[in-house]
């Protein structure tokens, strides 16, 4: 493991400056947060994932990162198709809403409850938000060098203190994950079986990775420490660049792409419902059923 | 003559570390000219790290402590001038080649430094390709500085030094923890700079045989007090004073002393190869040799097998093939080493014998049982594995605690535990700091708890991975040491490590490795004698074997000899075999 994981294809994200690229996630983002209709969050979680496999993003990362968030969106979806009644009416208009299924009503406690359609569907609206999110930066991390990275970050006023703080940790931490996978071999080469310990033991076992991982850590900030001094560093934003920073006219023209969508996608939302929760899918003439 | 300019000059120079009592550095005094090339040796806490980092003001300026003397650098006083002046003058390269490289690719290594001191983006990038050229990485700009080998590594961080345009480059132990490859990489790049660029360099370690070609100078260290200065002639010719001082003198020395001193007529102690055999030549004109005759000292281990390997093949997810068709048979009993260059496939082998690696094709056999039938930890109870960096292997607070870590969590009743730790800290001579935190010890010694926790297991096999790197040879000797006590009490013993001079008396089979084979499989007085086998994976065989080879050449003979007293005895008319035996003893 060297670094951070990056692209694996050149695409226009690779030529672009880090600040038209912070632009574009500002943007993603804040279209992804105002909308909440499920068929245009799909349509731009979709398209984030292309353009994410275009650049170069292996499909098993995206796939790692989707099977990891399991969990979490089935929380979604179930807390949103049972109990998010309140937000959907408001947000279709609707009295009342379109059942999937009821719980029989001599069950316990759920007895009489069940899910909405449009609960449901908002639950989706939330898990396309959160994949375009989680998408995105990856997508403009990984397609940017960490030295552009670091030198954007200075130009856009980020202390160099601060910036070289973070591209330290980049480096680090795979080197301190490493050290954790050779702690834990060694562990197991004294003839313990973690995975036949049962949680409480495993969990002992493994909390002392934590000794030599910090201790070992310790050690080499402290190295690190003398390496910087002996390199002349100070932590001084006064100091010279070898790469270059410039915002060519290629990211002006992503920059004034970027804004121009932003600004579409608000007047739409905002004039003509484009992006709303009942947008194309609940039209506000429902047929009325009962639900609790 | 006019002598060459002084560059640095210790008055008096004495240090204390914070809450420390006793000095690290006592009332050095000495002057180093532009264009030396010294050689900075001691025993581990002789203070040689402590007498680098003064000279670019790291100590006293960055650790604080007690400071007196004065020491001046460039004409500039230590103490006066910050460390960020200094290091324009001082460059500096460390031991560990991971820990001293801070960014993501070579070019950004090298420009660190010249970003820090404002030096514009053209002559930056002139400077990056000056140095790349200087330290033969050129080419290499874009890479990831851990894509590259540790000989690589230290180059660059050579490199990084350079473009600073330093009066003086300091090199702690630059070469303790790289090949026989890396290490020739570092000296020759660092010979190179001071013959034909006149940079001045000032390199602290243990590599006997090179400080001693290399070097215009040594400072002998002992205890933070300067023992004794002198070319690389004087000093190491005084074995004993080395000896006192727990330092290794070149086997080319020690191998004359040992002739000089039966009174054979030896004027000059050689310290280097090229005079040793001048020295050859004038001892063979003046006296008759007398060798032994050649009788083998090893015999074929008649033992069950304890570990087999037929047909093994591995290759790495990243397609590297680490191994390709390896098959060998390690008997009850033995005391193997394996060499051979990095990225031979030693490693992968061993990993083999754990079951840390499984094999892509061919099959591994612990005991006559594939090792796919054992868990990890099983097989650890079988084959006891100490690495090469002890400080992964330290988990608890005390040494009795880790020692007793895996039998504890194995669930062994608390008597055996007691005895078990207790037996395993006589073993490795440690008994008395059962209640001291393993971090508060020595490296060697706390590869020593590593190798008694390993020990409380009762392996039948023991493997030690590198168990010389990064220590001196005090603290290696006294390892190998109990790996030798362990044999003679029936373990079956495997060392990996690149110090062939430490192995004679203790090996007595060697598998030598190359590109994924194995090369040869021989007994050490024959393996250390293949120099074309061991040329062809990147090492280079003790000087006392060269010696031997040039002896047998002028008699006609082969004379498989493989130690300074084997050699020394065929001057002196004492059988090299019982030589052999006795240091075995």
């Amino acid at each position: 493991m060297i670094g951070l994981q990056r692209a694996r294809r050149d695409s226009l994200l690779t030529h672009l400056d880090f600040r038209s690229k912070l632009l574009m996630i500002a943007v993603i983002s804040l279209v992804a947060f105002v909308w909440e209709s499920p068929v245009a969050l799909a349509a731009f979680a979709l398209a984030t994932v292309i353009a994410s496999l275009m650049t170069g993003i292996e499909a098993a990362y995206i796939g790692r990162i989707v099977r990891l968030m399991m969990p979490f969106y089935a929380l979604l979806l179930i807390t949103h198709g049972f109990w998010n009644t309140q937000q959907v009416k408001i947000l279709t208009g609707r009295e009342t809403l379109t059942p999937l299924f009821t719980f029989p009503s001599h069950w316990p406690l759920v007895g009489g409850g069940g899910m909405s359609v449009e609960g449901l569907a908002y639950g989706w609206a939330v898990i396309f938000k959160t994949i375009v999110l989680m998408l995105t930066l990856p997508l403009v991390i990984f397609t940017t060098d960490v030295n552009q990275m670091m030198v954007g970050l200075v130009r856009i006023g980020v202390p160099y203190r601060l910036v070289f703080i973070l591209s330290s940790t980049l480096r680090f931490f795979p080197l301190l994950f490493g050290e954790a996978q050779a702690i834990i071999e060694a562990q197991r080469l004294r003839g313990l079986e973690p995975g036949q310990m049962g949680p409480l033991q495993r969990a002992r076992v493994y909390a002392r990775i934590a000794i030599p991982l910090i201790l070992g850590a310790m050690v080499k900030s402290q190295q690190l420490e003398i390496v910087l001094q002996a390199r002349a560093f100070t932590g001084s934003g006064e100091r010279t660049y070898l790469h270059e920073s410039r915002v060519k006219m290629i990211d002006w023209a992503v920059i004034l792409l970027c804004l121009a969508l932003f600004i579409a996608a608000m007047v739409a939302y905002f004039r003509a419902g484009v992006g709303r929760f009942a947008w194309l899918i609940f039209p506000p003439s429902p047929t009325p059923v009962s639900h609790r | 003559m006019e002598q060459p300019e002084l560059l640095v000059r210790f008055e008096e120079v004495s240090y204390i570390y914070p809450h420390s009592t006793r000095p690290a550095l006592r009332n050095i005094s000495l002057e180093i000219r532009r264009g030396e090339f010294i050689g900075l040796i001691g025993a581990t806490g002789a203070g040689k790290t402590t007498l680098c980092l003064t000279l670019n003001g790291i100590i006293p300026q960055f650790y604080g402590g007690r400071f007196f003397g004065r020491l001046r650098v460039a004409g500039m006083d230590t103490l006066e001038h910050p460390t960020r002046q200094l290091a324009r003058h001082v460059g500096m390269v460390f031991q560990d080649p991971e820990s001293q490289l801070v960014a993501n690719s070579v070019e950004d290594e090298i420009a660190f430094a010249l970003e820090n001191l404002q030096v514009p983006r053209d002559e930056m990038r002139a400077r990056i390709s000056h140095v790349l050229q200087a330290v033969r990485l050129d080419g290499y700009e874009r890479k990831h500085p851990h894509e590259l080998s540790g000989g690589q590594k230290q180059r660059l961080a050579i490199a990084a030094a350079l473009a600073m345009r330093p009066t003086l480059l300091v090199l702690d132990e630059p070469t303790s923890q790289l090949d026989p490859v890396g290490e020739q990489e570092v000296f020759s790049v660092v010979g190179e700079l001071n013959r034909q660029l006149g940079m001045t360099v000032l390199m602290a370690g243990h590599a006997a045989e090179r400080l001693a070609e290399y070097a215009t100078r040594i400072i002998l260290l002992s205890a933070g007090e300067l023992v004794a200065v002198g070319t690389p002639d004087e000093i190491y010719s005084q074995i004993e004073l080395l000896e006192r001082h727990h330092l290794r003198p070149p086997q080319i020395a020690s191998t004359f002393y040992l002739i000089g001193r039966a009174g054979r007529p030896v004027d000059r102690l050689p310290v280097c190869m090229r005079d040793g055999l001048q020295a050859l030549d004038a001892l063979c004109g003046q006296c008759e040799l007398s060798p032994s005759p050649v009788t083998a000292d090893y015999t074929t281990a008649e033992g069950p097998a304890v570990i087999s390997v037929r047909g093994l093949k591995y290759t790495y997810p990243d397609g590297t093939q680490a191994l390709s068709g390896v098959s060998l048979e390690i008997r009850e009993g033995e005391y193997v080493l394996i060499i051979g260059q990095n990225g031979a496939g030693k490693t992968t082998l061993i990993k083999h014998f754990l079951r840390l690696l499984e094999p892509a094709e061919g099959e591994v056999l612990i005991g006559g049982v594939d090792t796919r039938k054992f868990t990890v930890g099983e097989l650890a109870r079988r084959v006891g594995y100490v690495g090469q960096n002890p400080d992964h292997q330290i988990f608890s607070a005390t040494v009795k605690d880790e020692v007793s870590f895996a039998l504890r969590h194995l669930g062994y009743p608390a008597a055996e535990i007691r005895a078990r730790t207790q037996a395993s800290l006589e073993a490795v001579g440690l008994l008395g700091v059962e209640d001291v935190h393993p971090l508060a010890l020595t490296r060697g010694e706390r590869a020593r708890v590593v190798l008694a926790a390993v020990l409380a297991l009762q392996p039948e096999v023991i493997v030690l991975d590198e168990p010389t790197t990064g220590q001196d040879y005090q603290g290696a000797k006294s390892i190998l040491d109990i790996t030798r006590e362990l044999h003679r009490e029936g373990k079956t013993v495997i060392v990996v490590t690149h110090h062939l001079y430490m192995m004679p008396g203790y090996a007595r089979r060697v598998l030598v490795m190359g590109r994924g084979t194995l090369l040869l499989d021989a007994p050490i007085r024959q393996a250390y004698h293949q120099v074309n086998v061991l040329a062809s994976t990147f090492l280079e065989p003790p000087q006392a074997v060269l010696l031997a080879r040039e002896i047998g050449k002028r008699i006609g003979g082969e004379l498989p000899l493989l130690t300074p007293e084997e050699v020394a005895a065929c001057f002196i008319g004492v059988n090299a075999y019982d030589r052999a035996a006795e240091s075995q003893t």
